[in-house]
């Protein structure tokens, strides 16, 4: 059938005007487009917004123990102490409890801290204190809550992380194996609720509750660091109703997924897989008018004039009640490229930098000159850790069976490592080349103190090798180079760059190093059998104290006898006389004394050679108040404020949409197809 | 008819019971319950936490044999860690996550709609553009129009989905700014908002192949004998290409759409984890960087079990849609 010129135009109308359909809706719905993921009603609320890239497992403060949950735990989860957030080194002051306790001697040779609970504490406002009385939401806190929370470190059933952080604690350990035992006698008492099986167990003989107010901790031996464990969430008080009716059971949450805290905010919504939300908590202690000078519900005056000007604190905050921001919203990114896109867009308050973008974003150890246009702000804050590599010091040839002529090598090899180097091949620089174990900003670190076996001096090293009997590095046991093993779990292509500079490092003073990577459970074997040389390592501090890094090389904590963390097996028994008596003393000169003492022990005998302390870089936006970085793991939101209309002018002008490209593409593909419609239906008619 | 299905679906639960078996084998072939036990509690846990973690999980027990058992117990197999694998996975007890101790089965259920969210719309506006760009483009076949696209299909075919994602998001989000470069929002009226640009890159990402393919069909179809007779009726190019060319070409599309059909359960694994859409393939992917192994193998059946049930339906589809198809 032939077709009419008519019906042919016909048809090609009919598809032109498809064409312009769907390019009218295009366009229409470019029209309404914006990047904006969060709601137009939040826009000049102030709510602080961040990201989190792993979920936490629990939220059970007695369990959560990564950064990730912290942040959560620790704003949820207020604390009987607190660290200052402006002063350096870190300093405690009183959180709940209304001031940090001295040390108090007891008989044979025994110690007490006594914590008084500030008045009109009240736990967050929920159903589960209506076990307590009908109608309850809420109740005062007493001192008995932070001592169910002890009990609940001891509690084998719990399985905190930290509980031999406690062992010190009198009856601590007793008390854990007696409710073990219970437990295992008695079917019957293992179904009682947590609070009546504690009950019935006796309690924790070091842990004496004096009214509702008084809370005295008794330990069988000094230990002033215990003080520190009582700035963190692990011993923030917890209610037994919300223990007891959140069971995970009937369909109600467990305790590790819901929190009943006393804190600054409230949880209000926990998806880990997609966002977890903070609220203010209106009935917070510091609101309460007993409460106005608690060190830990005002923002401290003591404001360093170099953080005004860089802008980090407003002075103007110094006395007013925190917390300052209505709402936190964490959303979850698992990828890094996506969420530094968001922070670059205005949608996250701060964030780190990613290594894609790094040389972008810092240029000369400071903000690009687009980023500073931007008003952003970059902070630095070296972190409380140590990463090092570490001799099995009871290994014949690198350790001290080997004498003097080991103890040459490992200076040697010390020597042999440039850090600073290292830093900016793998760490975009951002960490300090460290001198000793003790990181900056603990106490006892000295910006003036160089290690002479840590500066890099290959001529040196290449002398104390042959002083070491291995010239050229040859064994002249087998005349040829002197092998040593170097021991790791890490088999990623990243870890093994990392491994080759050390090794290679060590090639250039004559040393054959083969770098052994195994599976994390057959490393843990050779370290338990004591079949390893050299091992690279790393260590966050539990707490800014210079006790939590020196006991990494104490002979006690050798992994050898004790299966503790001295995986290098070092055994001094002049450092370990020094480490207890410094363990214990207050921070002044005569401690800085011993600790100096000590470090020149491990300058000399070098179990370790110590690499770095990592650095944090935090980007900030300008309308971001407040935001001093605290190096630690600790919950500094109470602190932070935003100027929302600053932020949502900036977010408009960074991303107005861009149509033009759409329209464009439109008019192409309308004249690359209307020549072929045309075309088709001339040849066809 | 039926005695081919229950054929079919004797064979599909074969299939399953070895799945789970090469699954169980693989895993703990490259990790242990040591691993998962650290992962889940922590590097800095003490043994008795780690111990206890296992015992809690089930994952004290051996893996094969029970030697605690004499040889004549039947229980020297059956309280394994193999045995509980199989006990659990076909009654379908999925147990807790090794990674965070949230039943499996919740995570199931809150998954399944942020990935359906996203596969649906993606499927569907997937499939309508493939048919009708490869629809246009065979009805202008051996024009400049079928020439460029097939070479535009080619080009789409051969860059990485991650290339995609990685380029879209900074093109369309941090460029243009049409929309969120990640993120989610389960509130249905603004949820278009952050599944528009993962749909939009999924569609182009696969677009190519499928044109490709479904153009192939078209142009074999409009050589048959029924399209010129059509067109001698009179019946108009519309017509002709949608109630005769894409009528008769639907049973290799069937095939397509119900195969794919089961897989939008169980989510888009990249553009789940780069969007940050909290859904099903999101959770595969941290549970395998998790090793959550709980989940994992979860993960592993579900997709073995949607897979078959494709697979037959496929079958049953293909009768359905043309009655000269007999299955026995």
């Amino acid at each position: 059938m032939r077709v009419s010129s008519e019906q042919g135009l016909l048809r090609g109308v009919a598809l032109l005007r498809v064409l312009a359909i769907v390019a009218l809706a295009a366009c229409l719905a470019a029209a309404g487009c914006t990047n904006n993921p969060y709601p137009d009603e939040d826009r000049d609320r102030t709510v602080l917004y961040s990201s989190f890239s792993e979920a936490p497992k629990t939220l059970d403060p007695a369990v959560a123990y990564t950064t990730a949950e912290h942040v959560i735990t620790g704003n949820v989860y207020d604390t009987l102490l607190e660290y200052h957030y402006l002063k350096r080194p870190y300093q405690l002051i009183g959180g709940l409890a209304e001031a940090v306790p001295e040390p108090r001697q007891l008989a044979d040779g025994r110690q007490s801290y006594r914590f008084r609970l500030r008045p009109g504490i009240t736990f967050h406002d929920d159903p589960c204190f209506a076990l307590g009385g009908e109608g309850r939401r809420t109740r005062e806190v007493v001192a008995a809550d932070v001592a169910f929370a002890l009990a609940r470190l001891a509690d084998p059933a719990v399985n905190s992380p930290v509980v031999s952080s406690f062992a010190q604690v009198q009856g601590f350990g007793e008390f854990g194996s007696r409710l073990a035992e219970l437990r295992r006698a008695d079917r019957g008492f293992a179904r009682l609720p947590a609070h009546e099986q504690y009950a019935r167990a006796g309690g924790i003989a070091g842990v004496l509750v004096h009214g509702p107010r008084e809370l005295e901790i008794v330990l069988a031996s000094p230990n002033a660091q215990i003080l520190y464990w009582f700035a963190m969430p692990f011993t923030a008080p917890v209610a037994w109703e919300a223990v007891a009716f959140y069971d995970g059971k009937e369909g109600r949450a467990s305790f590790a997924d819901h929190t009943v805290g006393t804190g600054p905010y409230r949880l209000a919504v926990y998806d880990k897989q997609y966002r977890l939300v903070l609220e203010r908590n209106q009935a917070w202690y510091g609101h309460v008018p007993a409460n106005r000078d608690a060190p830990g519900a005002v923002f401290p005056s003591e404001i360093d004039p170099a953080d005004v000007a860089a802008g980090r604190l407003d002075p103007a905050y110094a006395g007013r009640l925190m917390p300052f921001v209505d709402r936190i919203q964490f959303s979850r990114e698992r990828e890094d490229i996506p969420r530094f896109n968001k922070f670059l867009q205005g949608y996250y308050d701060d964030g780190g930098i990613i290594k894609e973008s790094f040389d972008a974003v810092i240029q000369g150890d400071r903000l690009s000159p687009a980023m500073a246009a931007r008003g952003m702000r970059l902070d630095k804050e070296v972190e409380p850790t140590i990463f090092y590599v570490g001799f099995n010091m009871e290994d014949k040839v690198v350790g001290a069976p080997a004498g003097e002529r080991g103890r040459k090598l490992r200076q040697a090899m010390s020597l042999a490592v440039d850090s600073r180097q290292y830093l900016d091949l793998f760490l975009n620089g951002r960490g300090v080349p460290a001198q000793s174990p003790l990181p900056p900003g603990i106490f006892g670190y000295d910006t003036a103190y160089k290690n002479p076996f840590r500066q890099h001096d290959v001529a040196r090293a290449r002398q104390l090798l042959a002083e070491a009997g291995y010239r050229n590095g040859i064994d002249p046991a087998t005349n040829t180079r002197l092998r040593i093993s170097f021991d790791t779990s890490a088999t990623t292509a990243a870890a093994n760059l990392q491994f080759e500079f050390l090794a290679s490092a060590w090639r250039q003073i004559g040393l054959d190093v083969e770098i052994n990577a195994t599976t994390y459970n057959q490393f843990q074997d050779k370290i338990r059998r004591g079949a390893y040389q050299i091992f690279i390592w790393g260590w966050v501090a539990d707490f800014p104290d210079p006790e939590n890094f020196l006991f990494l090389l104490e002979c006690q904590s050798a992994r050898s006898k004790s299966g503790g963390p001295n995986t290098a097996n070092f055994c001094d028994p002049e450092f370990d006389r020094l480490y207890r008596e410094m363990k214990d003393m207050p921070s002044d000169g005569r401690r800085a004394a011993v600790i100096r003492r000590m470090l020149e022990i491990l300058e000399r005998e070098r179990p370790w050679i110590e690499l770095y302390h990592r650095e944090d870089y935090i980007l900030s936006h300008a309308w971001l108040v407040n935001s001093k970085p605290m190096g630690i793991s600790y919950p500094a939101y109470k602190y932070k404020d935003v100027r929302p209309e600053l932020r949502a002018r900036l977010q408009e002008e960074w991303n107005a949409p861009m149509r033009w490209p759409l329209y464009l593409a439109l008019i192409l593909v309308v004249a690359a197809t209307v020549p072929a419609i045309r075309t088709y239906y001339r040849e066809r008619l | 008819m039926l005695a081919y299905l229950v054929r079919r679906v004797a064979y599909g639960a074969l299939t399953v019971l070895g799945v789970l078996l090469l699954l169980f084998v693989l895993f703990f072939a490259v990790t242990d319950p040591d691993d998962i036990a650290r992962k889940a509690v922590g590097e800095r846990a003490r043994p008795e936490v780690y111990a206890q973690w296992k015992v809690n999980h089930g994952y004290d027990k051996p893996l094969f044999v029970n030697r605690a058992y004499a040889a004549s117990d039947a229980r020297r197999y059956t309280d394994t860690l193999l045995a509980e694998h199989f006990r659990r996975m076909l009654t379908f007890d999925f147990g807790r996550s090794d990674a965070d101790d949230s039943p499996i089965s919740r995570r199931l259920w809150q998954g399944a709609g942020p990935s359906l969210t996203l596969t649906v719309p993606l499927f569907v506006l997937g499939l309508v553009a493939g048919v009708a760009l490869a629809l246009f483009v065979a009805f202008f076949r051996e024009t400049y129009i079928d020439r460029a696209v097939l070479v535009l299909c080619m080009l789409t075919m051969s860059v990485a989905a991650l290339l995609y994602i990685i380029a879209g998001q900074y093109l369309v989000g941090m460029l243009l700014k049409w929309f969120p470069i990640s993120g989610f929002d389960p509130d249905p009226s603004v949820a278009a908002r952050f599944v528009a640009l993962p749909v939009l890159i999924g569609v182009v990402a696969g677009i190519g192949a499928d044109v490709r393919f479904l153009r192939t069909i078209f142009v074999e179809e409009m050589s048959r004998d029924y399209v010129r007779t059509a067109r001698a009726k009179g019946c108009g190019d519309a017509r002709v290409m949608v109630a005769h060319v894409l009528r008769n070409a639907l049973i290799p599309i069937l095939t397509n759409i119900v195969m794919a059909i089961p897989f939008l359960f169980t989510g888009a694994l990249l553009l789940e984890s780069f969007f940050g859409i909290p859904g099903l393939g999101s959770l595969t992917v941290e549970a395998i960087q998790g090793n959550d192994f709980s989940t994992l193998r979860t993960m592993v059946y579900l997709g073995a079990l949607l897979f078959i049930l494709g697979q037959i339906l496929t079958d049953i589809s293909y009768a359905l849609a043309d009655p000269r198809v007999r299955l026995g």
